[in-house]
């Protein structure tokens, strides 16, 4: 793209006389490395010479008042006069203002200068820095208006990315494109930090050059490139870690549990169940199950290139082990990248890219009844992990809980994914200002599971029991009759089921032919770029799987189908598959009008067509324009601190398709199973219901935004949104009549209902000559966040979220006037002091008994309604309000000390990890209890009656807003010549440390709880991020 | 310039092509059928009709609040809030927000859907020979499931061969449970005229496939609970006379899964234990949850598993049998006695949501049939007996009692009586024998789901159930959720 040089035409012509001059020198960078590849022009001529590998140029000049300019992307660029100067040496120095660097947008390339959009970029520097194994979880607090929340913290673990707030009950996963290929969100786990040298976040309307896919925003993911004519430079990085838990909870000791657990018994009108209660601390299930796990990572990479062709080169090895589990829960991932582009000829290039990643994860039962850290935290304290009989405690007293020792034992969950994502693209330059660009992208990938199930023995009546009793014994289940002729009649034949092995292979293979057209023109003043392109996409996906039973020794080390040792009738070792495919057409147009790159006006035009919709409404056409003011470029701004200033907004309309494929038809995969003859029969069954008006979700954006660049170095950048989402695709609940709810039934999927998010992003930047032996960087974001309903379909008042409890009620919503998935539940006032003030109140709160919880009436029908929902009101959100990030770096003389720092403020979290039943383990919390002594207005009494304390309150709410040092290091450059001794240009070593505080009120393990978007910030025992105490080096020869 | 030309007359061309291609988006689902290009052929039929059985599995609730709502049994369970839904029934506190009313109706007007997809009218109908059969049926089943729904709720809205969409059920209303009831009849008799016997040769035969028998009980008992004593009375005399039933001879094996379809099995709902399963869908489910979820909780001891104590027979129903009747102990397990007795060092623990010392004998996890997949609480292979032929002779003696047909009454009375060897019972009077047939009915039928409707339908209810509101409690409410999904046009039932 040559839109970079444009802004160094000035033209000049003075001519005074004619003499041939050549003039010869050498371009070093900052750091006086030798520059291959530097511009030098003469102004106001035409040509002009570049730099060899070694530096060098030669240039032929005609006149001593020449001016020479050289220039070179993301370096100031320098100009010289010639005078009677035959050699011309040159340092070039770095831009610190970043507005000439490019930003890659969709199909093309603009300068931050010259964007109408908001748009973002973060350097993979600032990635790689902060040695997160995924990029997602590296990218928050570093830009505003992105959230990112963690669905999990075990190795491997994924977060849920948001661009400017959730817009729909469905998928808010924004397009995740990597050099142009589609890059599924939630397989971001594959991708190597270190290979990225940017990310580019397309944020409001102008992501709608991809049209039903960009309502949630884009990211854009540039890989490492090499860079022609330059030597090889090799980088090698490698840091070990060790990882722990930030957190662990307050949770009752053994001399506490008795205490309580006898004051429950005796209230609830038994016996106490501990004839001693000095047992003073008892066993520490958490601490059996929270261990130091190390984490791991090599990188190298190599780039380069001759004279038509440059490479960049690549390899990963990284491994992290979990804090719950440790190498039960792991992660471990090796990559290997390949980016190559070739000048086949003067016109036509070849870029070709290769990413293959390998890895393995291994997962616990997590957040949820029956997860590891559920059980955990519900064990009983005076219990050991193994009872006097050698035997695993069981834990008898509550069925759903089980030996969390005993279950990470017993877990054997371990996928393999092998994935090979690339493009072959062609760029042929028909002339000068115009090109034609053919790229096939594909993502391969291929991901195997294999769980293990032991016969496992959990204690009597316990869920998790594969066994039959203590001994592991199987279970014998029926096969069939067998006549007996002895007695002329039918016997069951019983076989034994023993432990089994399930397995699964999924192959999915995205291909991708995209097409477009890049012109550009320029004539004086004025500038068009336009583009014109097409794209076919389709999905495939392929999924087998199987299980076998009666597995050799109830070992792992037998672990396979092969060796399933059952007699393998109807009602064993059962296979299963499914295959799917989607496809996507498109057609798009850009077109980009500027005046002297002062008043910039683009238009969008996109058109899709997709399998996923409904014959009726298959193709959508997607608008949006933008336009931009530099006011700075004005004659009247002429006010010397304003160096930048532009002003800029945007309108359009995109999609969103995240919907299953073919939700539009009746299909009979609906369960319809009965028994016939004692075999299960299989039928069919409608699954989902009709509509084949289903479509995409709309989103109209409006964005209004400015850059401002004061004194050169301080850069602001400020936008408001308003962003509502119309036509939402759910299927909300529906009535019984349609049929719906039957097994593998589900109601049918309609476009109903408009959500609205509105918003104020701010970001400020500055940094000093990073040459500069003392220096500072300072990067501030901060981002505001209104989310709303706005409607609902016809005749339904809300859709249910998550529930609270073990089969208990509906806790968050998606309602109009309320954010997405808000709680909603019983607002408390208090605690029942004395029976005087349950007589004399006059609200009747049925059953209340001194010590419970008061329940506010909120209909003011003078009485608490447990039976409806006339009662329950809004308990909070789990959005926050405000998040802020910010990047604070300081370097004095070689050493280096910085930090990352996250905050979201004005969120809640449902705290649903505690097992509400007599015998459960609980939080020490419970100690302050209302008791005639102390009579707590906060903790109700606790007690094995029935009462009403435990249903949905905001009892159980509680602020989950937090500040998080995300990393913070230290680190050391070795000096230059120091380097030189060992043949390397730079060497830097860094103690570092991620998570190292975290500032919050919530009593949980971690705040940063991600979750679906009905379902958000309900805590079930979540899996927290580790603190990572970390050492590092980085090497570049 | 040529090249360029040419290039660009070829992106143009292409790009108009392919983006014009509609057959290229025109995708079907690979390897699966749809809705509408369905019932091309027999085996078709047969599979539809399988999916329209299904939901007859989901009828432990009702069988649940049968007993529960009654004097007979409490909910149970870990704690008052485990399955709460069950516990305001036992209390008679429950309300329009009820989880186990709203998955009653829901799982019911499924089954309907299921079976108006068959029986709506088809643009190309195939023919075969067994189609009459497959189609009468669906109509049983349908008339099961509006029975289901109408005896619970009263009046609903009635779907007859179609499937509807959201607008149709914004304009929907509650038929009278009159007309509700004239739908039953109207399936039940049209299913009667096509369906034969199980014992004749007609039959296929299959274990678990619907007979004719099975579509008279019904319908004898649809009259019963009109007080209609006359149409009752013809469908039950035929269904005596003609049907080839008869009582087992051991009461006590009436329940084990070995025992199933005997010559009293008249409708059964059929379990397989050959299905693992879990708690999230139950309806999901081909094993009879009940036996696990009754099952003794945490018991470790001889003879029964361990489960989750729902469903508990109260000291009132153990006490109300005569002397040395042999049903008490086959329906209530006095647990202590059991374990001094037969087990001792057994050990079990007590849940919160309630102990009477008495567990459910007739559908309890016991170790014999333990062999369900995992969860094996969700996964016993034992059938749920809907209808028993000790049933119909008691509905018909009730019925010919009411229409003073006293002699036979009391013939069909002391057969059910004498099966399990108790004393005959002579006539003393009309009212007297009504009321030695009701009690019969409690001691022959406790905890198979009947008591609550029973005592309904009599006009017994207020006078043994704590709580029970006169010209409320007859009917469950209409769960909010489903009035307000329907537009919020119904009327909630009287008294909610």
């Amino acid at each position: 793209m040559k839109f970079i040089t444009l802004s160094f035409l000035i033209f000049f012509s003075i001519s005074f006389f004619s003499q041939n001059l050549i003039i010869t020198g050498k371009v070093v960078d900052e750091n006086k490395e030798t520059m291959p590849g530097v511009n030098i022009k003469v102004e106001g001529k035409e040509g002009g010479a570049t730099t060899d590998l070694d530096g060098r140029y030669s240039i032929t000049v005609d006149n001593q008042l020449n001016t020479l300019i050289f220039s070179f992307i993301g370096y100031k660029s320098q100009a010289v006069t010639v005078n009677d100067k035959i050699k011309i040496d040159i340092q070039l120095k770095p831009s610190s203002e970043n507005l000439d660097e490019v930003v890659v947008v969709g199909y093309g390339t603009s300068r931050i200068k010259e964007l109408t959009g908001a748009t973002v970029q973060v350097k993979g520097e600032s990635i790689e820095r902060l040695n997160i194994p995924r990029m997602d979880q590296a990218l928050q607090g570093q830009v505003s208006g992105v959230t990112i929340s963690t669905n999990s913290g075990s190795p491997g673990g994924t977060s849920n990315i948001r661009i400017r707030g959730l817009s729909t009950s469905g998928n808010n996963n924004p397009l995740i494109l990597v050099d142009g290929v589609v890059y599924d969100a939630q397989g971001l786990n594959a991708l190597n930090p270190g290979d990225i040298e940017s990310i580019n976040v397309l944020k409001d309307a102008t992501a709608g050059i991809y049209g039903v896919r960009a309502a949630n925003g884009v990211i854009i993911i540039e890989t490492k490139k090499g860079k022609k004519g330059s030597k090889p430079k090799f980088e090698v990085g490698s840091y070990y870690g060790m990882q722990s838990t930030t957190k662990k909870l307050n949770l009752l000791n053994a001399g506490e549990y008795a205490l309580i657990k006898n004051e429950m018994f005796i209230r609830g009108g038994g016996q106490p169940i501990f004839n001693n209660t000095d047992l003073k601390v008892g066993s520490n299930w958490q601490d059996s199950i929270f261990q130091d796990a190390p984490v791991q990572s090599f990188n190298i990479g190599v780039n380069g290139g001759g004279k038509n062709s440059s490479y960049s080169i690549g390899g990963n090895y990284f491994s992290q082990d979990g804090i719950v589990g440790g190498k039960k829960s792991n992660f471990e991932r090796y990559n290997a990248r390949v980016n190559l582009v070739n000048s086949l000829s003067k016109k036509l290039t070849l870029t070709s890219v290769f990413l293959y990643t390998h890895e393995q994860r291994s997962v616990l039962a997590e957040n949820g009844i029956g997860s590891v850290l559920y059980n955990t935290i519900n064990a009983f304290p005076t219990r050991n992990i193994h009872s006097p009989d050698g035997n695993y405690e069981y834990l008898d007293e509550v069925s759903d809980i089980i030996n969390p020792v005993a279950q990470i034992e017993n877990t054997y969950n371990r996928s393999l994914t092998n994935k090979l994502v690339g493009k072959q693209e062609f760029e042929v330059k028909i002339l000068d200002n115009l090109s034609f660009t053919n790229r096939l992208s594909y993502n391969y990938a291929i991901v195997d599971g294999k769980t293990f199930n032991p016969l496992a023995w959990y204690g009597s009546g316990k869920y998790a029991n594969s066994a039959l009793n203590a001994n592991l014994e199987p279970v014998m289940v029926f096969n069939g009759f067998q006549y007996n002729q002895n007695s002329d009649t039918y016997d069951s034949i019983l076989v034994e089921r023993g432990a089994s092995v399930s397995e699964q292979r999924a192959t999915y293979l995205d291909l991708n032919y995209e097409s477009f057209l890049n012109y550009n023109l320029n004539i004086n003043d004025h500038n068009i770029k336009s583009t014109l392109g097409a794209s076919v996409f389709r999905r495939k996906g392929d999924v087998l799987n199987g299980t076998g039973f009666n597995i050799p020794n109830n070992s792992i080390d037998y672990a396979d189908i092969s060796a399933s040792q059952s007699p393998g009738q109807f009602n064993q070792n059962n296979t299963g598959s499914y295959e799917f495919e989607e496809r996507l057409l498109s057609a798009f147009l850009r077109g980009e009008y500027s005046y002297k790159f002062k008043y910039i006006f683009s238009g969008v035009i996109r058109r899709d067509g997709s399998s996923k919709f409904g014959p009726n409404s298959r193709y959508g056409y997607f608008p949006s324009f933008s336009g931009a003011w530099i006011v700075s470029e004005e004659s009247f701004l002429n006010f010397k601190p304003i160096t930048f200033l532009k002003l800029r907004t945007s309108y359009g309309i995109s999609g969103n398709d995240q919907i299953a494929n073919f939700a539009y038809r009746a299909l009979l995969n609906g369960e319809g199973v009965y028994v016939f003859d004692d075999i299960i029969t299989a039928g069919v069954a409608i699954g989902t219901a009709a509509n084949p008006d289903l479509k995409w979700e709309t989103t109209k954006q409006l964005n209004i935004g400015v850059d401002l660049q004061l004194f050169n170095s301080f850069d602001i950048t400020a936008n408001y949104f308003i962003k509502n989402t119309n036509d939402l695709l759910f299927s909300p609940n529906v009535s019984a009549l349609i049929g719906s709810y039957g097994p593998g039934g589900y109601p049918p999927i309609v476009n109903a209902g408009n959500v609205s998010n509105k918003g104020f992003e701010f970001e400020f930047g500055y940094a000093t000559n990073p040459n500069n032996p003392i220096g500072v960087n300072v990067n501030l974001n901060f981002t505001y966040l209104k989310n709303e309903v706005t409607s609902v379909p016809d005749g339904i008042d809300f859709i249910p979220g998550a529930s609270f409890g073990v089969g208990g009620n509906t806790a968050t919503r998606f309602e109009v006037g309320f954010p997405i998935g808000y709680f909603f539940g019983y607002q408390t006032n208090g605690i029942y002091q004395d029976q005087s003030q349950i007589d004399n109140s006059n609200i009747n709160q049925d059953g209340a008994q001194v010590g419970d919880l008061i329940f506010v009436d909120q209909d003011g029908d003078g009485k608490i309604n447990f039976n409806d929902n006339s009662d329950k009101t809004n308990l909070g959100s789990p959005l926050p309000k405000f998040m802020f990030g910010t990047v604070l770096g300081f370097n004095l003389y070689g050493f280096d000390i910085s930090a990352n720092l996250y905050a979201a403020v004005g969120q809640k979290i449902i705290r649903n990890y505690e097992r509400q039943q007599p015998y459960a383990n609980q939080l020490n919390y419970v100690l302050d209890r209302w008791t005639v002594d102390n009579p707590s207005n906060e903790v109700p009494a606790y007690t094995t009656a029935s009462n009403r304390n435990g249903v949905f309150s905001d009892f159980f709410v509680e602020n989950g807003s937090f500040l998080r040092v995300r990393n913070i290091q230290i680190g050391y450059i070795l000096p230059k010549d120091f380097c030189k001794k060992f043949k390397t240009n730079y060497v830097r070593f860094y103690i570092a440390a991620n998570n190292l505080f975290t500032f919050t009120k919530y009593m949980g393990y971690d705040p940063d709880i991600g979750g679906g978007a009905l379902s958000g910030g309900v805590d079930n025992g979540f899996y927290p991020q580790a603190r990572t105490i970390m050492g590092g080096v980085n090497i570049k020869f | 310039m040529k090249k360029i030309f040419f290039v660009f007359i070829a992106f143009t061309f292409s790009l108009v092509i392919i983006t014009s291609c509609k057959k290229f988006l025109e995708l079907d689902p690979p390897y699966t059928q749809d809705a509408e290009n369905y019932f091309q052929n027999e085996q078709e039929y047969f599979r539809a009709l399988t999916g329209a059985y299904d939901l007859l599995q989901g009828m432990f609730v009702s069988y649940w609040i049968g007993d529960i709502a009654s004097d007979n049994t409490i909910a149970g369970g870990e704690s008052v809030t485990d399955t709460e839904g069950l516990h305001q029934i036992d209390n008679m506190t429950h309300g329009a927000v009820n989880n186990e009313l709203r998955s009653l109706m829901r799982w019911n007007y499924c089954g309907i859907s299921r079976c108006n997809f068959i029986l709506e009218p088809k643009e190309n109908e195939v023919n075969f020979a067994s189609k009459a059969t497959v189609l009468a049926e669906a109509k049983f089943l349908r008339a099961f499931y509006y029975f289901e729904l109408v005896k619970v709720f009263g009046d609903m809205p009635l779907i007859i061969n179609k499937r509807i969409g959201n607008d149709e059920v914004l304009s929907s209303r509650r038929n009278p449970a009159s007309e509700v009831y004239d739908q039953i009849e109207k399936d039940l008799n049209e299913a009667i005229v096509v369906l034969s016997y199980k014992s004749e040769s007609s039959h296929s035969g299959i274990k678990g496939r619907v007979d004719k028998g099975a579509a008279q009980a019904l319908l004898g008992k649809v009259h019963l609970y009109q007080n209609e004593w006359s149409n009752a009375d013809f469908v039950f005399r035929d269904l005596i006379n003609n049907g080839n039933y008869s009582l087992a001879s051991d009461y006590t094996t009436m329940f084990s899964k070995s025992n199933e379809n005997n010559s009293e099995t008249v409708f059964d709902v059929e379990y397989s234990d050959g299905e693992g399963g879990g708690y999230n869908c139950l309806i999901c489910l081909e094993g009879n949850l009940t036996p696990g979820y009754q099952g003794i909780r945490a018991y470790e001891g001889a003879v029964y598993g361990d489960g989750n104590s729902y469903n508990l027979p109260t000291q009132d129903l153990f006490s109300s049998f005569e002397y040395q009747d042999p049903r008490r102990d086959v329906t209530c397990l006095n647990l202590d006695n059991f374990i001094s007795s037969n087990s001792a060092g057994s050990t079990y623990s007590i849940g919160g949501g309630g102990h009477t010392g008495f567990y459910n004998n007739k559908y309890i996890k016991s170790k014999a049939e333990m062999s369900g997949l995992g969860d094996n609480d969700l996964t016993s292979g034992v059938n749920y007996r809907v209808i028993r032929y000790a049933d119909v002779l008691l509905m018909a003696a009730e019925t010919n009692n009411r229409l003073g047909y006293d002699t036979l009454a009391l013939e069909y009375l002391n057969t059910v009586r004498s099966r399990v060897g108790l004393p005959l019972k002579t006539l003393e009077s009309n009212e007297k024998l009504y009321e030695d047939i009701l009690k019969e009915r409690r001691s022959e039928l406790s905890c198979e789901g009947h008591r609550f409707f029973d005592l309904v339908r009599t006009g017994k209810a207020a006078d043994v159930i704590p709580g029970f509101v006169v010209g409320k409690h007859e009917l469950f409410p209409i769960p909010q959720d489903e009035i307000d999904l329907a537009g919020g046009n119904w009327s909630q039932n009287p008294g909610y």
